[in-house]
């Protein structure tokens, strides 16, 4: 134990405040304290604090890991002068192959047109798809997030899951969900204990099946149910029944 | 049920990420100090997502977080002339940095940069982490200090959560939990204790 001239506390009773004053968070008097140690070069103290240091940034890497958007490498690397060449030469080797593929459609006209929009389409599919699933994953493996279902023992379904994340929202897996129609489209309905539904998105079905995600933090200890039904394309303010889907949350 | 399945392949991948991250720093910072340029793409392809995860959380507001994640990057391309790669740890400067940033963010909105929160610049010089084990952020210790976190009471990772992830003080906590400070205090010094218990075991391992 280093006692220091001066100093109100020892050393061994500063030991426990040193992720707290490493966090920038202790009470001044506190701070003064430790400076006051680390100033007059108390060698227990500094390796307190380095200890201090390796916890927080331990504590720290927990924060679930959530994808950066792809433009802030680009922009970061921009800002210090960095020539960033990221894809780039993907998509001039994609431009001149579209060039290659422009004039060979000269001659096979509108069919291959037709066929290479398609091709964009659903690569551009697949990517979107891609970055959904990862991000459905994500709320599957986090461990706050808080399951429901519905459907379970109905003859005639819809069926499946609902899972609600306080920072990223509500994710809505369903099965046997036929397609919603011409001019129809099914909106999702997060619904407070004791509340009005409030709108949460719109989406559609695909092959009888539906993965749909709203984005951003939610409470959920004051969501009571997860509800989606069928409306006109643009949406509605108000559900209009019957209710499709009613996912209670926490029963 | 699928969720419990997953938990061990989520938590797996976080730890192999970790690991990845381990390897080379001392020669990344010698190329940061030479102003490499593709030194720059390489920090952020070991740490963007780990600094702009940490960041999002604290702030939760996706454009914000990216603001403070290139001014992240770009103190720690400014100080890195002071920064020791070859004793000191990358990531939990890296991390320091990262936080202080967005909890800076928090106070100033907040208004508690006059209600004597500390400058956070003193506490992220890189001479302070001259001393830190390179390991700091080693696949066992973030394993050992996972599994020690999520033993903890509600309350006491509650008192974590708001100095590590909302910058406040006990005081602070006291006011926002409605609790007496003592009792605050209680639960974060148990807490860190914990944790620190668990890191000091693994050195002893």
């Amino acid at each position: 134990m280093h006692d220091l001239p001066g100093a109100r506390m020892t050393c061994q009773e500063l030991q426990e405040m040193f992720e707290l004053y490493a966090l920038g968070v202790l009470e001044r008097d506190e701070k003064a304290e430790i400076d006051a140690h680390l100033a007059r070069g108390c060698a227990n103290c500094h390796q307190a604090l380095a200890d201090a240091l390796a916890l927080n940034a331990g504590v720290l890497s927990f924060a679930p890991a959530v994808a950066p958007p792809r433009r802030l490498k680009r922009r970061l690397l921009t800002s210090v002068g960095v020539h960033y060449p990221g894809w780039g030469w993907v998509w001039a080797i994609g431009a001149v192959c579209l060039l290659l593929v422009a004039a060979w459609l000269g001659v096979e006209e509108r069919r291959r047109s037709f066929e290479l929009a398609d091709a964009r389409r659903a690569l551009l599919d697949s990517n979107s798809e891609r970055d959904r699933l990862t991000q459905a994953l994500q709320f599957l493996s986090d461990p706050q997030t808080v399951p429901a279902s519905f459907g379970k023992g109905q003859t005639a379904p819809p069926r499946g899951y609902v899972f609600l994340h306080p920072q990223m929202g509500v994710l809505l897996i369903a099965s046997n969900l036929p397609a919603a129609g011409p001019g129809k489209t099914y909106e999702m309905w997060v619904i407070p204990k004791g509340g009005t539904p409030r709108p949460a998105g719109l989406f559609q079905s695909a092959g009888m099946r539906a993965l749909y995600i709203l984005n951003g933090p939610v409470d959920v200890s004051m969501i009571g149910t997860v509800a989606v039904t069928l409306e006109p394309a643009a949406g509605s303010t108000t559900p209009t029944m019957p209710i499709l889907i009613a996912a209670p949350v926490g029963s | 049920m699928l969720v419990f399945k997953l938990l061990p392949v989520g938590l797996a991948f976080g730890i192999l990420q970790v690991a990845l991250r381990l390897a080379d720093d001392a020669d990344l910072v010698r190329r940061l100090k030479a102003h490499e340029p593709k030194a720059m793409n390489d920090l952020y392809d070991r740490y963007g997502r780990l600094t702009y995860s940490l960041i999002f959380r604290i702030v939760r507001n996706a454009s914000t977080a990216e603001d403070l994640v290139q001014e992240t990057f770009l103190r720690v391309w400014n100080r890195v002339q002071s920064f020791d790669g070859e004793r000191g740890a990358l990531g939990a400067w890296m991390l320091t940095v990262a936080r202080n940033r967005a909890i800076d963010h928090l106070r100033s909105i907040d208004g508690r940069m006059e209600a004597g929160a500390m400058d956070l610049d003193q506490l992220e010089r890189p001479g302070l982490f001259a001393k830190l084990d390179s390991t700091a952020l080693a696949i066992d210790r973030a394993r050992r200090l996972k599994s020690a976190f999520e033993k903890l009471t509600p309350t006491q990772r509650q008192v974590i959560e708001l100095a590590y992830y909302e910058g406040m003080s006990q005081t602070e906590m006291a006011e926002r939990l409605k609790q007496p400070l003592g009792t605050v205090k209680t639960w974060t010094r148990s807490a860190l204790k914990v944790l620190r218990d668990e890191l000091a075991e693994v050195a002893i391992a």
